[in-house]
């Protein structure tokens, strides 16, 4: 197996790093996965006990951003997949490189990010090293940003 | 142990406790019959409330033989057996941690009384308090355990429970050394936990449990989006309702737990930016929440303490409620007016709105049906249960049992649903909030404003409704809540005309609208920007400071408006 990793959670800052992700699979004719990955780590400041039902509702909502995507690959007639996980978003999106033997991960960066992520600045490269080296998936980052 | 078992102990547990609360409820207790002849008297603090838990002594001299000795009950009273043989003189001593001992020597008339076989009734004493390390031990836990919250440092549960911990820590092992390190025991702490509110919380969390699953909400917000037809001004109102009647009903947290994911869906199928409508809708889940007794937490400790059941809070809070309600709407067509006159996203995907109505089904129509059934006898015993003394927690009790009974869920996962680290919030809450009272800190509180209001009631609404509601912008409005209580009982009791407890309903006003301030201002707000922002939205605090605190002093001001009205205008 090979492919295109490329990992989003939606919104306008999303929308290059999709775009980039479609462009480089018609590039290098590789499949293309988009991966959601559902995290409820915000629940920790609040109510935990409704876990089993948000966690459904956050996979749904991720699969219907996922679909988004996918609609835009499709309208570019490149066909993708979306995959859902759920978990830490680091682990989640490193174990899919794995699984799928991907070739290349396309991120994004946040625009506005208060919480610390391994999306935000610091983090970020340190992230992309280790990835690549646990992968051998070369990371792409789109023009100007996105996420 | 099997599951049978396991599902037969919850509803036997849930079964007794109803049962508990229902003979509490009653608060028919027999009186002792008083001892003859006695000394009886009552003891009160210097805001004229009954002091619990002091020590009435009889005494030859005021250091001398003790006689007798008797703890003060809940209302401050107590009653010390007199000699047989009655000496020249006696002295009533007084003494309670956190306050000044009183003597109080019988007068000549008394001891003639007690000479002849009658009782004698001692005039009311009153004890000074005392400051000790332990008030600032206490107070600074409680500040300690603010600054936790607010700042996310900790879990709510787990930085109550480290407050609740170290009073106790300090108070035991801190007594061999200075009695003035003594803050309470744990026997006097459960004092001061709510039961009434503790399983009312956990009778609503098991219904909700069962409602959250039957994908009602997500109906629902489909439902208004058929019905607007996709138009943002309608669908926005229409939303706000929803999920208004919803927070009503239900707590805030899950309403926006369950509407915020399907409105982000119904967004990204529109092609508009979802901020605009779940800023609304969370602004509206924070108001319309207070209009009954268990829309939120905060009124759910008012009503308990304050005795204001769900009628008083329709009958005094939802109009004031719907009028904020009203200001509302109309404040969102105006700030999300470019979202609104925006041209609609003509790309709209067919498979994504065949996906939303996919999704948009009743999951579990017959669950819902019995819990619709349920949900309605319980509206009915919240309602019509204040003629028979029922209290709001056996109603909520016996909603969950029923519904459990009726519908047989797995009862694992029901356990699980019922979210236990809420309820030992709460009970560490309590302790830690009774810490402050015991050590006199809300009593300084209370005078501290009294001073400040004097007999003037409208001063003192203004006053409570917008000091709850600025400090619920930062700091959590439930522990808030909890230490204004007593602080509201006291101006209740001493400013005339407040006797009808209006000033609870401002503090239910300023505490819950105030959530509107800020982000962390309520639970809601923080859920409803965890997944907002997993969905690529984020909702800064700036952000939410610039739609929302506009909001509030709307809100608050027409709430307001209509409290002046209800309280002095119709009550004469």
């Amino acid at each position: 197996m090979s492919g295109i990793v490329c990992a989003i959670r939606g919104g306008p800052d999303s929308q290059a790093t999709i775009a980039r992700a479609i462009g480089l699979a018609k590039d290098t004719k590789l499949p293309l996965y988009f991966l959601y990955v559902v995290n409820l780590d915000f629940l920790s400041r609040t109510s935990s006990s409704r876990v089993h039902t948000i966690s459904r509702e956050m996979g749904q909502m991720g699969e219907f951003i996922l679909l988004t995507a996918q609609a835009k690959a499709a309208s570019e007639d490149i066909p993708a997949q979306g995959i859902i996980r759920h978990g830490d978003v680091g682990e989640e999106i490193v174990d899919l490189c794995h699984e799928i033997q991907a070739d290349y991960l396309v991120l994004g960066r946040p625009q506005v990010q208060e919480e610390e992520s391994i999306f935000t600045h610091d983090l970020l490269q340190e992230f992309i090293e280790r990835t690549e080296e646990q992968t051998n998936a070369k990371v792409v980052l789109p023009d100007g940003g996105g996420e | 142990m099997s599951k049978s078992i396991r599902k037969w102990s919850l509803f036997a547990f849930l079964l007794g406790a109803s049962l508990v609360l229902a003979l509490a409820g009653q608060g028919t207790r027999a009186q002792d019959q008083p001892m003859s002849p006695v000394v009886s008297g009552t003891v009160q603090d210097s805001q004229s409330q009954p002091v619990e838990g002091a020590t009435a002594q009889l005494r030859l001299a005021p250091e001398g033989k003790v006689l007798a000795e008797a703890t003060t009950q809940a209302n401050g009273r107590y009653a010390l057996p007199a000699p047989t043989e009655i000496p020249d003189r006696l002295f009533v001593q007084i003494s309670r941690a956190h306050f000044e001992d009183q003597v109080v020597e019988l007068s000549a008339t008394d001891m003639r009384e007690l000479r002849n076989g009658e009782s004698v009734a001692m005039p009311g004493t009153t004890l000074p308090r005392r400051i000790t390390a332990a008030f600032w031990i206490a107070t600074s836990i409680f500040v300690a355990m603010l600054v936790l919250i607010a700042t996310g440092t900790l879990h709510n549960t787990l930085a109550a429970l480290l407050g609740a911990s170290l009073v106790f820590f300090v108070s035991y092992l801190g007594e061999p050394l200075s009695e003035n390190l003594f803050i309470f025991g744990f026997d006097r702490a459960l004092h001061y936990v709510d039961w009434n509110v503790i399983f009312l919380i956990m009778g609503m969390m098991i219904v909700i449990a069962v409602v959250e699953r039957t994908g009602i909400f997500q109906w629902l917000a489909y439902m208004a989006y058929r019905l607007s037809g996709g138009r943002l001004w309608l669908l926005l109102p229409i939303l706000m309702t929803v999920t208004g009647v919803a927070s009503a009903l239900l707590d805030n947290v899950t309403t926006m737990l369950l509407m915020t994911p399907i409105t982000i869906q119904i967004s990204l199928a529109l092609g508009i930016n979802p901020l605009a409508l779940l800023m609304p809708e969370v602004m509206a889940s924070n108001v319309v929440g207070i209009s009954t007794l268990i829309g939120t937490p905060t009124n759910i400790l008012i009503g308990s303490f304050a005795n204001i059941s769900f009628n008083d809070f329709l009958v005094n809070l939802t109009p004031g409620v719907l009028l904020a309600m009203v200001g509302l709407i109309l404040y969102n067509e105006f700030v999300y007016r470019k979202e609104i006159l925006a041209p609609g996203n003509e790309e709209i995907s067919p498979l994504l709105l065949e996906k939303l109505e996919e999704r948009a089904q009743i999951t579990q129509p017959g669950h819902l049906l019995k819990a619709g059934v349920v949900g309605a006898g319980m509206i009915a015993l919240f309602v019509f249960g204040e003629q028979i003394h029922l209290l709001p927690a056996v109603t909520a009790l016996m909603g969950a049992t029923a519904l459990l009974v009726w519908i047989r869920p797995d009862i694992e996962e029901m356990i699980e649903a019922v979210d236990w680290t809420t309820l030992v919030f709460f009970i560490t809450l309590f302790v830690v909030v009774g810490g402050i009272q015991e050590v006199g800190l809300i009593s300084f509180i209370a005078t501290g404003i009294g001073d400040l209001v004097g007999e003037n009631l409208i001063l003192a609404m203004f006053v409570v409704t917008w000091f709850s509601a600025v400090l619920s912008t930062v700091i959590a409005n439930i522990p808030f809540t909890a230490a204004m209580l007593p602080v509201i009982g006291y101006l209740t009791a001493t400013i005339p005309g407040a006797g009808n407890k209006v000033l609870f309903y401002c503090l239910s006003v300023g505490s819950a609208m105030g959530g509107n301030g800020s982000l962390i201002g309520a639970s809601a707000n923080m859920v409803t920007a965890g997944i907002a922002e997993r969905a690529g939205h984020p909702i800064t605090y700036a952000y939410f400071i610039k739609k929302g605190f506009p909001a509030l002093i709307l809100t608050v001001s027409l709430a307001m408006v209509w409290l002046l009205i209800r309280f002095l205008v119709l009550a004469g």
